[in-house]
């Protein structure tokens, strides 16, 4: 692991070592996840989008995607970790 | 520019100025000075059309919106079609974004022009406004200082009277440090009340999309247009509207008003001299100033890096080079690598509720601590940040930098609202007064803040 990658996760612990100090002496109480209490999970019904609107975005995101193949499909870099298998 | 947004609403609302003038001497101060302050990352190409097309309806009779011919700036974390959205990171440096958030879609509906994007803190993970790939941004209200971060740029266009109105993000504070540092006005909104949908997320429980704006009106007009029930999302809360314009101007006279003896001990005296100050003046439009007790104050940014590290860990997962952008860790700079890094050993030891559930527990105490006190009193006012900002290019250790989140954090723990004004200054540097307030207290906030500009 290269030098910087070291010493930022030293200072990594260091905040979590320093969290851990400061939380010693405080009560334990209920976790607070999200400051909701209530949740809206339910979805209006709507119209699908059109065709022209779905191919429109298609274009945008192929157009960000690093890399595409002759059929227009994500072309993705095979893992690291999968070429040194 | 120069002058009030209302001011310029009406110029441009009876045709004294026209929206496409409007953008013209914008783009003329950016070209003449953004090369220094660096405020903006992108400009919006289509920025005159928009304008054209706005002066073009206004011409016929029709109504223009509330935000009609205002130039509108757009921190780079927030998804505009068309223009790039790349978190000022070189991970995402080509990404184009595919759709408006949902804020840009009020912002367009309400006829703002998006004048571009604005730099900001790679990822959001700064305090400073230094760690953006594209450059630091300096601070127009103190030159050769930070204006303050993550939402640097938006602060540093508005201080620089680049554009009308910015839209920025606040995680655990990223809208209120750059806007005392830059002496403007800025808000972060009640959790929720805001539609997240189009954010590239820092830490989801906290972040907050919010105005910095030249003053409070327009702080206030911006956060009317932007507020408000998404139906597609799940986590804001179920108000179809707000309006501050009626209280505004309702004076502080008998409002009860909060201080804690606890930002005397984390704020540098020079900072709290020009807060005093402020709170005599508030004193002085007829408020009652009262004590209240926030215990564990100092426990909050600890406790706030912890869930934000977690959270945002989780949320750079997708940035691993394959749809695209790529792999944050090989490009990222070393914040964000100490957040990544920060998360990932919590996630992976938090088996024993260790340390993400602890660090929730103590969420609960600030929340229950701030709903305590602000039972007693209308609003808490205190310092934003507890020292003046540094010098750009000053080498500060992580626990240094991190400081400058001490009094912003636990309002995000709280997950209430609190607004920025420039208290005054100290050593020609701007201070922020830190106005907080309840869930949903914005106009109260809004008032306080109002009362104070209208003193000056």
């Amino acid at each position: 692991m290269a030098e910087r990658e070291k010493e930022i996760e030293r200072g990594a612990e260091e905040i979590i070592k320093s969290f851990v100090e400061a939380a010693k002496e405080l009560p334990k109480l209920k976790e607070t996840y999200y400051s909701q209490e209530s949740y809206n999970v339910v979805r209006p019904d709507g119209e699908p989008s059109r065709e022209e609107e779905r191919t429109e975005f298609r274009k945008r995101f192929i157009s960000v995607m690093p890399g595409v193949d002759e059929q227009g499909n994500l072309r993705v870099e095979v893992a690291k970790w999968a070429e040194e298998r | 520019m120069g002058r009030g947004t209302l001011a310029k609403l009406e110029a441009i609302r009876r045709g004294e100025l026209s929206a496409v003038e409007n953008v013209q001497r914008a783009l003329e101060q950016i070209k003449k000075l953004d090369k220094k302050i660096k405020a903006f990352i992108e400009l919006n190409p289509n920025a005159l059309a928009e304008a054209e097309a706005i002066d073009r309806k206004l011409k016929r009779g029709k109504r223009g919106g509330k935000l009609a011919g205002l130039t509108v700036g757009v921190k780079s974390n927030i998804n505009v079609k068309g223009l790039r959205t790349t978190c000022a990171s070189r991970t995402l440096e080509n990404y184009v974004s595919t759709y408006d958030a949902e804020v840009i879609q009020r912002v367009h509906a309400a006829g703002g022009i998006v004048l571009g994007i604005n730099n900001m803190d790679e990822f959001a993970c700064g305090s400073s406004g230094e760690t953006s790939a594209f450059g630091a941004t300096d601070n127009p209200a103190a030159p050769g200082y930070i204006p303050g971060g993550s939402s640097s740029g938006g602060a540093a266009a508005i201080a620089a009277e680049f554009c009308d109105l910015c839209l920025g993000t606040d995680t655990g504070g990223s809208i209120r440090n750059p806007a005392s540092h830059c002496g403007v006005v800025g808000i972060r909104p009640t959790q929720g009340l805001v539609p997240a949908h189009g954010l590239i997320e820092l830490a989801v429980s906290f972040d907050q999309i919010g105005p910095l704006a030249p003053d409070v009106h327009g702080a206030a007009l911006m956060l009317q247009t932007i507020a408000g029930r998404n139906p597609n999302e799940c986590t804001t809360l179920d108000l179809s509207s707000v309006d501050y314009s009626d209280e505004l101007d309702a004076g502080i006279k008998g409002m009860r008003i909060g201080t804690s003896p606890k930002f005397n001990e984390l704020t540098d005296s020079t900072v709290m001299k020009a807060i005093d100050g402020a709170v005599e003046k508030l004193h002085d439009l007829g408020a009652e100033v009262v004590e209240v007790e926030l215990p564990h104050l100092e426990k909050g940014l600890s406790a706030y890096y912890v869930i934000m590290s977690a959270e945002f860990f989780s949320a750079t997962r997708k940035f691993d080079g394959r749809k695209y952008g790529r792999r944050i860790e090989e490009v990222c700079g070393d914040e964000v690598l100490r957040r990544i890094k920060c998360g990932e050993y919590i996630s992976r030891k938090e088996q024993r509720g260790k340390y993400y559930q602890r660090a929730l527990q103590v969420r609960t105490l600030l929340r229950r601590e701030f709903k305590k006190a602000l039972e007693r009193v209308d609003v808490i006012v205190g310092p934003t940040v507890p020292k003046l900002p540094h010098k750009l290019g000053t080498e500060l250790s992580p626990a240094d930098m991190h400081a400058y989140d001490y009094l912003t954090a636990p309002i995000s723990l709280a997950g209430t609202c609190a607004g920025v004004i420039k208290a005054g200054e100290a050593d020609g540097i701007p201070v922020g007064l830190q106005v907080q307030g309840k869930a949903l207290g914005e106009g109260t906030v809004l008032r306080v803040m109002r009362a104070l500009e209208v003193a000056k």
